[in-house]
C-alpha cells in the first residue's frame, strides 16, 4: 500500500491515526510537529502527508513553507487535518498546495480510511470535492 | 434704563454663545458640521484631535474631499453612498460604522451618526458626530480569537473520543455485543452533537467578525449531498424515516466544499429532527438558470405562520418546536442563512403546519 506520513500533536489521535491507517495496509510514519516531520522526510520519501495545523515548535503551516519540502517532494499529497474549519489558515494551506482539508472531529475512522484512498487514487490537482 | 436692558440682553446673549462653544468644545466625540453645499462650517477639538488636522486645514473645505471615508475592507466610500449624502436625501439622521483617513494616512475605525440640520422645514447643512471605536474593534477581534482557540482546545479531545469509540464499533478493536454497539453510538451520538454546537458556535463567532475564509473549488454537489445522507442514515433510520435523493444534470460548481456541506448537512439535520416517526424526507439537486438548487423537503411538523418572518434570526425557535425538543440553541438556521450568503448564494423556504418543509439553498454556478 502507501507510505504515510502523520503530522500530528496530540498523541491520542496520533495513535489512532496510525492504528486505523496500519489497519488498512499502509506502512505509517508517526510524527509529533513539523520540525520531526522535516526530518522524517529526509530519509523516507512518502506518498501522502496528514498534516494537523496548530501544533508546537512547527505548525503545519511553517511545514508547507518549508524550501525541502517543496523542492524534494514536490508531488507528495497533504491532507490538511485540522478542527479550524473556515478559517484562513486552511485558506492558507490550499495556497501552499494542501491537497484537501478533513474535519478531525467529523471523521469516523471508515471515512479515513476512504478520504486516504481517493487522495491516493486522485491525480489532479483539482478535482469535483465531494467529501470534505 | 433702555440702554441697560439691552446691554443686559447683549451680554446675556455673548454669555449664552461662550456657554454654547464652551460645550460643543468640550464635547469628547467627533463633531463637524456642514453648511447645506457640504463646506465645513464647525469642528470641534475632540474630531481635529481624532482626525490630525488643525481647524484651519478644514473650515471651508467640501467636507466629502477633506475627509476620505473607507468601507470595511478599506475601499473609498463613494459620495452618493456617504452618510452625509444619504442623511441630505433622506431628510433623516443615517448611523453607521466605517472608516475615516486620518491626515497621517492611518485608519481610524469610527461610529457615526449623521443628522440633516432641518430649518424651516428644509436642510440647511449637517452635523456628523463619530466615535473612535478601536477599542471595541480589538475586543471583537480578542473575542474570536479566544472562541477560535477555546472551540479548537475543545475539540481535540472531543476528536479522541469519537475516533477510539468508532475504531470501537467499527470492529478495530474486535467483536463487539449488539449492546456494547447500542452504548458505543450513544457515545458517537454525544459527541456529534458537542461537535455541531461547537461548530455552530465558531462559525457564527466567524461570521459575526467578518473573519470567516472561504476557499472555492470545483465540488460536486450532488456528491457532497449524498455524503451528508450517508451521514446522516444512521439518525433517519432509527426513526423510521424514509429517505429519497434524486440530482439532475450537472451538479458541480466553485464554491467552499466545507461551508456548503455544513448548510446541507444542518439542512438534513433539521429534516430528521422535526419529522416524526415513519415520514419521509427529499432531497433534490439540480439546475435552474444560474444556480444550482438544493430542496430538502420533509413531511414534518411545519412552520406555523407567525413564525415565518423569524425563523432565520438567532436563537429564535418555534412555538411548536418548543414543545417538542428542550435541547435546540436556536441558532442552525441563522447559521445557514449567514453561510448561504458568505458563498454568494441564497436559501428561502415553502412551509405548512402539520404538513411538512421545503428549505431550498441555491448556489450560484
Amino acid at each position: 500500500m502507501a507510505k504515510v506520513l502523520v503530522v500530528e500533536d496530540d498523541k491520542d489521535l496520533n495513535t489512532a491515526y496510525t492504528l486505523i491507517l496500519e489497519h488498512d495496509g499502509h506502512q505509517v510514519t508517526p510524527t509529533y510537529n513539523g520540525q520531526e516531520a522535516l526530518k522524517a522526510i529526509k530519509t523516507s520519501d512518502p506518498d501522502l502527508i496528514l498534516l494537523d495545523l496548530l501544533m508546537p515548535v512547527m505548525g503545519g503551516l511553517e511545514f508547507l513553507q518549508n524550501y525541502e519540502l517543496k523542492k524534494k517532494h514536490p508531488n507528495v499529497k497533504v491532507l490538511i487535518f485540522t478542527n479550524m474549519e473556515n478559517s484562513p489558515e486552511v485558506n492558507e494551506a490550499y495556497k501552499l498546495g494542501a491537497h484537501r482539508c478533513i474535519i478531525k472531529s467529523w471523521t469516523a475512522p471508515q471515512n479515513l480510511s476512504r478520504v486516504i484512498k481517493d487522495a491516493l487514487n486522485e491525480s489532479q490537482p483539482e478535482q469535483p470535492e465531494g467529501l470534505a | 434704563m433702555a440702554t441697560n436692558q439691552h446691554d443686559t440682553k447683549m451680554r446675556s446673549a455673548s454669555e449664552e454663545r461662550a456657554q454654547a462653544n464652551a460645550l460643543f468644545n468640550s464635547i469628547g466625540d467627533g463633531i463637524i458640521a456642514t453648511d447645506e453645499f457640504g463646506k465645513i462650517t464647525r469642528v470641534n477639538p475632540a474630531a481635529l484631535h481624532m482626525l490630525g488636522y488643525r481647524e484651519k486645514d478644514l473650515l471651508g473645505k467640501w467636507f466629502p474631499s477633506a475627509i476620505v471615508v473607507l468601507g470595511e475592507q478599506g475601499e473609498p466610500i463613494g459620495l452618493i453612498d456617504r452618510p452625509i449624502t444619504r442623511a441630505f436625501l433622506l431628510g433623516m439622521p443615517i448611523s453607521e460604522r466605517n472608516y475615516f483617513l486620518r491626515k497621517d494616512g492611518s485608519k481610524l475605525p469610527v461610529s457615526v451618526t449623521v443628522s440633516p440640520i432641518i430649518h424651516k422645514g428644509r436642510p440647511t447643512g449637517a452635523v456628523e458626530v463619530f466615535r473612535d471605536v478601536s477599542a471595541e474593534l480589538e475586543i471583537d477581534r480578542m473575542k474570536s480569537e479566544f472562541i477560535s482557540l477555546a472551540s479548537h482546545q475543545l475539540r481535540t479531545p472531543l476528536s479522541a473520543v469519537k475516533t477510539y469509540t468508532h475504531m470501537l464499533l467499527d470492529g478495530y478493536m474486535g467483536e463487539t455485543t449488539p449492546e456494547q454497539r447500542r452504548t458505543l453510538s450513544t457515545i458517537v451520538s454525544a459527541t456529534n452533537r458537542m461537535n455541531e454546537l461547537i461548530s455552530t458556535l465558531l462559525n457564527i463567532t466567524r461570521i459575526e467578525s467578518g473573519n470567516i475564509a472561504v476557499t472555492p473549488k470545483l465540488v460536486n454537489i450532488a456528491k457532497l449531498c449524498d455524503e451528508v445522507l450517508r451521514e446522516h442514515a444512521h439518525a433517519a433510520r432509527d426513526k423510521g424515516i424514509k429517505v429519497a435523493f434524486k440530482s439532475t444534470g450537472a451538479t458541480s460548481t466553485r464554491t467552499d466544499a466545507l461551508i456548503a456541506k455544513e448548510i446541507i448537512s444542518n439542512l438534513i439535520s433539521n429534516a430528521i429532527k422535526y419529522t416524526p416517526e415513519e415520514g419521509t424526507i427529499g432531497v433534490r439537486v439540480g439546475k435552474h438558470g444560474k444556480r444550482l438548487i438544493i430542496c430538502v423537503e420533509d413531511s414534518g411538523i411545519g412552520i406555523p405562520d407567525e413564525a415565518r418572518e423569524k425563523i432565520f434570526t438567532k436563537f429564535f425557535r418555534a412555538a411548536n418546536v418548543v414543545k417538542r425538543e428542550t435541547t435546540g440553541t436556536g441558532l442552525g438556521l441563522y447559521l445557514v442563512k449567514g453561510l448561504a450568503e458568505q458563498l454568494g448564494g441564497d436559501i428561502w423556504f415553502e412551509s405548512e403546519e402539520n404538513k411538512g418543509s421545503s428549505f431550498y439553498f441555491a448556489l450560484p454556478v
